[in-house]
């Protein structure tokens, strides 16, 4: 089926986060969340963890408006276990990397996650999922009404 | 005699802590799904499903089996219905797409500031240069912003990432 749109993009390419703190904000990022960073602007952090798609860090003067826990990012790990290791890690470490709140584990139709704030009041979810998830939701289309 | 330097020691082979396979996703909120839908389908040109009530799965259009993008790895929005929009968002938290070109962009703005009511939109910036791109910003029903955007190839995102830093990571 042939769609015609105003926009025909190539690439769904970045979205963008806040931060006023530029190094330490790399640090929570690198050593924490294990996410690549470069920093190719004064202003601006690129993070990235395979793909094409970036999130832009901008730096911020003062106080970051809270981005509320709907709106976050996800990150993927390898199997379940490994989200509890990141929960465990994120309470042992919450002060050292300026971690705001830290959610319970939760799990929802084999999907083990937890939610976290970071110091820039940005909200981030680690979760066992997989390309294959999001691969096998749009192979099987819109659920029946 | 001068005091000895002093270097601040580095943290024994900087443990990663999480170990992610993957910046997987980013979520957003809004009122009106079906809106939503039709934004990123017939304006935003993204292809979307909702596995379940209430929740939209979207991304760029070509991954599907035997289409240019297949196999290739991907980066997924995920929608949510709400009642109401808690924490409403702003410029500087937005999702971007890329366009081929200049005047992609320029007859994106022409086209999507002419539909700005149908769609339901805010505000549409007029398309600016700014850091190497050009490109526009317009906000949705539900205070999402959303970027049109072309940039060179040297100054993709992913040139720029394989470049490495240009500013001292430590620098404020």
């Amino acid at each position: 089926m042939t769609i015609t749109s105003i926009v025909n993009p190539d690439l769904l390419s970045h979205g963008t986060l806040e931060c006023s703190d530029t190094p330490a904000t790399r640090r929570f990022l690198t050593e924490f969340l294990g996410i690549d960073v470069v920093r190719p602007l004064p202003e601006a952090q690129y993070l990235s963890k395979g793909g094409p798609w970036t999130v832009v860090c901008v730096r911020v003067d003062g106080e970051q408006k809270d981005q509320g826990p709907q709106n976050r990012f996800k990150l993927a790990v390898g199997n379940a276990a490994a989200v509890d290791d990141a929960h465990a890690a994120a309470l042992r470490h919450k002060d050292d990397y300026g971690i705001r709140r830290i959610e319970g584990v939760e799990e929802k139709n084999g999907i083990r996650s937890f939610r976290l704030q970071d110091m820039n009041k940005v909200w981030w979810e680690i979760a066992n999922l997989t390309q294959q998830h999001y691969d096998d939701a749009f192979a099987r289309g819109d659920y029946k009404r | 005699m001068s005091a000895p330097v002093t270097t601040q020691a580095k943290p024994a082979a900087a443990a990663v802590y999480v170990k992610p396979t993957a910046l997987i996703s980013g979520t957003f909120v809004t009122r009106d799904l079906a809106r939503t839908r039709r934004m990123c389908e017939a304006l935003l040109g993204l292809e979307c499903v909702e596995p379940e009530k209430g929740v939209l799965l979207i991304r760029e259009r070509g991954h599907r089996p035997g289409e240019k993008l297949a196999g290739q790895p991907y980066w997924v929005l995920e929608a949510r219905e709400v009642a109401e929009i808690a924490v409403p968002q702003e410029m500087l938290n937005h999702w971007g797409v890329f366009v081929s070109s200049q005047a992609a962009v320029d007859a994106a703005f022409e086209k999507i500031n002419a539909q700005q009511k149908e769609f339901g939109l805010g505000r549409v910036q007029k398309p600016r240069f700014r850091h190497g791109s050009y490109a526009f910003y317009f906000v949705d029903g539900d205070s999402n912003w959303w970027e049109i955007e072309y940039r060179t190839a040297e100054l993709l995102y992913t040139s720029l990432r394989q470049k490495g830093d240009q500013v001292d990571p430590q620098a404020p």
